[in-house]
């Protein structure tokens, strides 16, 4: 087992994927299929959902699930178990032997499968009874809130799936679960976000609630293939009277060689605006995939930086072309910052650590003849020492994250990482205001 | 190397006993269990009297020819058929045998092997589970010599129509069943059929229903069964902790059987899918269903197939049975709306024995109905205080919808007894013709959900 994130001071006991397959049948008095007759008829399943979930026949299966026990620690547990919602049909409510009605009225069937996925907090030194009457609370109350979703966003008489996603918010409101329709995208349910984050009290300027910031359990492996946020597993420099400013949230590692294209030499800015464009989308700000080489270099020519020839080329990139694709494509302004010496880059602590305070996205670098990612710095006022924290986007090998660490792909550097003699742009990308 | 059949002193002695007059010819169904390693016979049974034409063979019909080219294998197979129903899980016809003159014992081998196709064919008709890699598909086909009694066993592969003949041992024991482990369980029943087009002719219903049952029944297959309360892998033993001579007693294992409450998802739906229906079938109650295991090391997962195939089977038996029963009784429009009644299944005990067989009462039948059905299709008598008909209990009187109002006539027909579809002893040709309808349409078919008590109630109280 590898190791994983530690993510609560309890530990979580996670009802996910599983399903309820729902049959709502709808009369069809005048054979017209109208909106608050098919709502009446919603409430009523979901009511009898309800008495479904609260019957005895109903059974929790366990699945394959990381846990770990720590017996002596008080029975201090960590991990997430899967469960499955199953019936025992040899369970039986009605003790009769069996009858058979026939009713001949017109009518319409809905059919689907509710995608249960609760998650329920609990602390390892409580019973299993109460542990079960939680879970069996958190799902009664998750089919409310989907029947809440369903009815508010009928297209129609159609009715939406309700999907539910799960947030870790900061404290105090740690881990909420909140229902979406499929089908409407992000852009279409600023409303509901705008209520929840009045609700949970969150600053209305920064996406929590998207569906890019659902979080994402250490059990499911992300599944394109690039790494996520490698800085993590680095030991940070321990500065006299400083500390470290890092970056916010999450982004992937893009470098040389990947997606099959041989940027070797020449590729380092754009793949440094890969990972900027893939922490835009992780945290929610864009829906948009990261943009490959292609794409970028189309979007310069659209905006008129660059002329048609330059489409298909192996030409570089700085730091005013990756300003203007993010702002193109992705609709993200950016700060440059120029210092004409690399030396002058010691003394930029207080503006890096400020612009990881505030903003906290990667920034990226270029000058001399490299592009790098800068992902923090550790900067101590007193003493003036300076570390930055830096993702090099000149990596050629596979997604080895021991390699990548060990070597120093993702690495703190002292300031005589920089070419004290040459001349740095860096681009700074702002988060925009906005949930 | 055959297989070797161990098989009961009683069917010794029931064999020996069998009065055949003449120069004709008996037939009848072998009964009992098939593993792996072994094979059991419990039971014989002759083919019961077609009609009371006449004395002489049963089984034969007028005319000129030898017994054995008048023999109606038809009747046969319907007997097997209407026997099979009467057997619990893990029990079914695993063979036939033939009593001949000696003159026809070659032509004996021939028509043996022509029946016992036949036989397995016609049973496994309508079947909703299906058969695994494990399943022993080798029939037994006996011949007996009326005037030597002079007994050859063969097998046949019935699953290969080339099949040629191999021999068996046939060895007679007694106590073959006395510890034969039990399996029962009690299922519940909540299952709403949507009909998608307009219908009420029984046959209409009939592949309404058959779609419905066959989703039910693979929930079923794939669900999940608990021995004892426990979830033991397959290969475990289920009698791994008898000592090796322990006095032999038959164990009772308790099963639960769970489902998952959705169906497993092969697309992403964004939208739930709409269905325009013109009528529903509600299947609602609890059925009571046993299973035998031999006592060869049975393992668990052995166990838990057979009482599922007879959770599958009592339900698609008795759906069989309603439908061919409003089939004889014609079309039958005014039921729409009445809450009908399914036969019940009830027990009794096979003589000598600790086992038991099933039968099913229709509601305005008695138990001396069911005796004598045990008479007729098994050949054995039954006090009529030693069938148990507790198991399952009787449905409360039926919800009327007052807006039908040819209740009478409903009521009416189900009192009359003659109307009886389920013993060959009628009028041949009407019950054949009848059978043969049934047997082309009777796939029983799958339920959609579980969540059918809620759209039931949304459904009637509108």
């Amino acid at each position: 087992m590898t190791s994983y994130l530690y993510l609560y001071t309890h530990s979580p006991l996670i009802a996910r994927k599983s399903g309820i397959s729902v049959n709502g049948h709808i009369d069809c008095v005048s054979c017209v299929f109208t909106v608050p007759h098919v709502q009446k008829v919603i409430s009523r399943t979901f009511e009898a959902l309800g008495s479904q979930v609260k019957a005895e026949s109903l059974v929790l299966s366990l699945s394959s699930s990381p846990v770990f026990l720590w017996p002596n620690k008080g029975g201090h547990a960590t991990g997430i178990i899967n469960l499955t919602l199953m019936t025992e049909v040899t369970e039986p409510g009605v003790l009769s032997a069996p009858t058979l009605l026939r009713g001949s009225k017109k009518h319409h069937l809905l059919q689907t499968t509710l995608p249960m996925d609760c998650v329920v907090s609990v602390l390892s030194s409580e019973s299993i009874s109460v542990v079960c009457g939680t879970l069996v609370g958190a799902l009664c109350s998750q089919l409310g809130d989907m029947e809440k979703v369903a009815l508010r966003h009928m297209k129609g008489t159609a009715l939406l799936i309700p999907q539910p996603f799960h947030f870790l918010l900061p404290a105090p409101v740690g881990l909420v679960t909140v229902v979406y329709p499929a089908g409407v995208p992000d852009s279409q349910l600023e409303t509901q976000r705008k209520e929840l984050h009045s609700l949970f009290e969150l600053p209305d300027d920064r996406p929590y609630l998207r569906r890019a910031n659902a979080l994402h359990f250490p059990d499911e492996p992300y599944k394109d293939g690039y790494l996520r946020n490698p800085h993590v597993h680095l030991n940070h420099p321990a500065l006299e009277n400083g500390k470290p400013y890092l970056v916010q949230g999450v982004y992937s590692y893009h470098h040389y060689m990947q997606d099959r294209v041989d940027d070797n030499g020449w590729g380092c800015a754009y793949r440094s605006l890969q990972t900027i464009c893939s922490w835009f989308q992780q945290q929610g700000y864009v829906e948009r995939a990261v943009p490959s080489h292609k794409e970028i270099q189309q979007a310069l020519v659209e905006v008129g930086d660059k002329q048609g020839s330059f489409l298909g080329s192996r030409q570089w990139i700085g730091s005013i072309e990756v300003a203007a694709v993010l702002d193109q494509l992705l609709g993200v302004t950016s700060k440059i910052m120029f210092v004409s010496q690399g030396s002058e880059l010691a003394s930029k602590g207080r503006e890096l650590a400020n612009h990881f305070l505030s903003e906290g996205t990667p920034i990226m670098i270029g000058g001399g003849v490299l592009a790098h990612t800068i992902l923090g710095v550790a900067w101590s006022e007193t003493t003036g020492q300076i570390r930055y924290l830096i993702l090099d986007p000149h990596y050629t090998g596979a997604e080895d994250l021991q390699v990548i660490t060990d070597k120093g792909w993702c690495g703190w550097k002292g300031p005589e990482f920089w070419d004290q003699n040459a001349y740095y742009n860096l681009c700074l990308p702002q988060r925009p205001k906005t949930i | 190397m055959g297989r070797g059949y161990i098989v009961e002193d009683v069917v010794e002695k029931y064999l020996s006993n069998l009065s055949v007059p003449g120069a004709s010819c008996v037939t009848g169904l072998l009964i009992g269990q098939s593993s792996s390693q072994r094979d059991f016979v419990v039971l014989a049974v002759r083919t019961p009297q077609k009609d009371t034409e006449g004395q002489g063979s049963p089984s034969v019909s007028r005319g000129a020819g030898n017994s054995l080219e008048r023999l109606d294998v038809e009747w046969v197979t319907e007997h097997a058929r209407q026997v099979s129903r009467m057997l619990p899980g893990g029990m079914s016809v695993i063979g036939v045998f033939l009593v001949t003159p000696p003159e026809l014992s070659k032509e004996a081998q021939n028509t043996l092997r022509r029946l016992i196709f036949a036989v397995d064919k016609h049973i496994s008709k309508g079947r909703l589970w299906s058969l695994t890699e494990e399943d022993v598909t080798e029939k037994v086909t006996l011949h007996i010599c009326s005037k030597t009694r002079k007994v050859v066993c063969r097998t046949y592969d019935v699953r290969d129509p080339k099949s040629s003949a191999k021999p068996a041992d046939w060895k007679y024991q007694s106590g073959v069943c006395t510890s034969w482990p039990l399996l029962t369980c009690s299922v519940g029943l909540n299952l709403v059929f949507p009909v998608l087009e307009m219908h009420v002719l029984p046959q209409d219903m009939e592949k309404c229903m058959k779609e419905g049952l066959q989703t039910w029944a693979k929930q079923i297959e794939d669900g999940l069964c608990l021995i004892n309360g426990d979830a033991m892998p397959g290969e475990v033993e289920l009698l791994g902790g008898q000592k090796k001579n322990a006095k032999a007693v038959q164990q009772t294992f308790r099963a639960q059987i769970l489902i998952p409450m959705a169906e497993p998802q092969s697309e992403r739906r964004l939208t739930a899918s709409v269905k325009v229906c013109s009528g529903s079938l509600t299947l609602k109650g609890m059925v009571q269903c046993r299973a035998y295991l031999h006592s060869n090391k049975p393992r668990a997962k052995h166990a838990t197939e057979v009482i599922k195939r007879d959770v599958i089977n009592t339900v698609s038996s008795r759906v069989e049975m309603f439908l061919e029963d409003l089939l004889m009784e014609g079309e039958d429009k005014g039921s729409v709306g009445v809450q009908q009644v399914l036969p019940r299944r009830v027990f009794a005990p096979v003589p000598g024995m600790s086992l038991c067989v099933c039968d099913y009462m229709f509601p305005d039948e008695c138990v001396s109905d069911v005796s004598d059905r045990l008479k007729e299709m098994l050949d054995w008598e039954t006090p009529e205080d030693s069938i148990d008909t507790s198991q399952e209990a009787v449905p409360e009187a039926p919800t009327i919808d007052l807006k039908n109002t040819v209740v009478q006539k409903n009521l009416k027909a189900k009192s009359t007894l003659d109307a009886r579809p389920k013993t060959p002893s009628e009028d041949p040709t009407e019950a054949h013709k009848s059978h043969k309808t049934y047997y082309a349409g009777v796939a029983m078919a799958a339920a959609i959900a579980l969540l059918a008590t809620g759209t039931s109630l949304i459904y009637l109280s509108d």
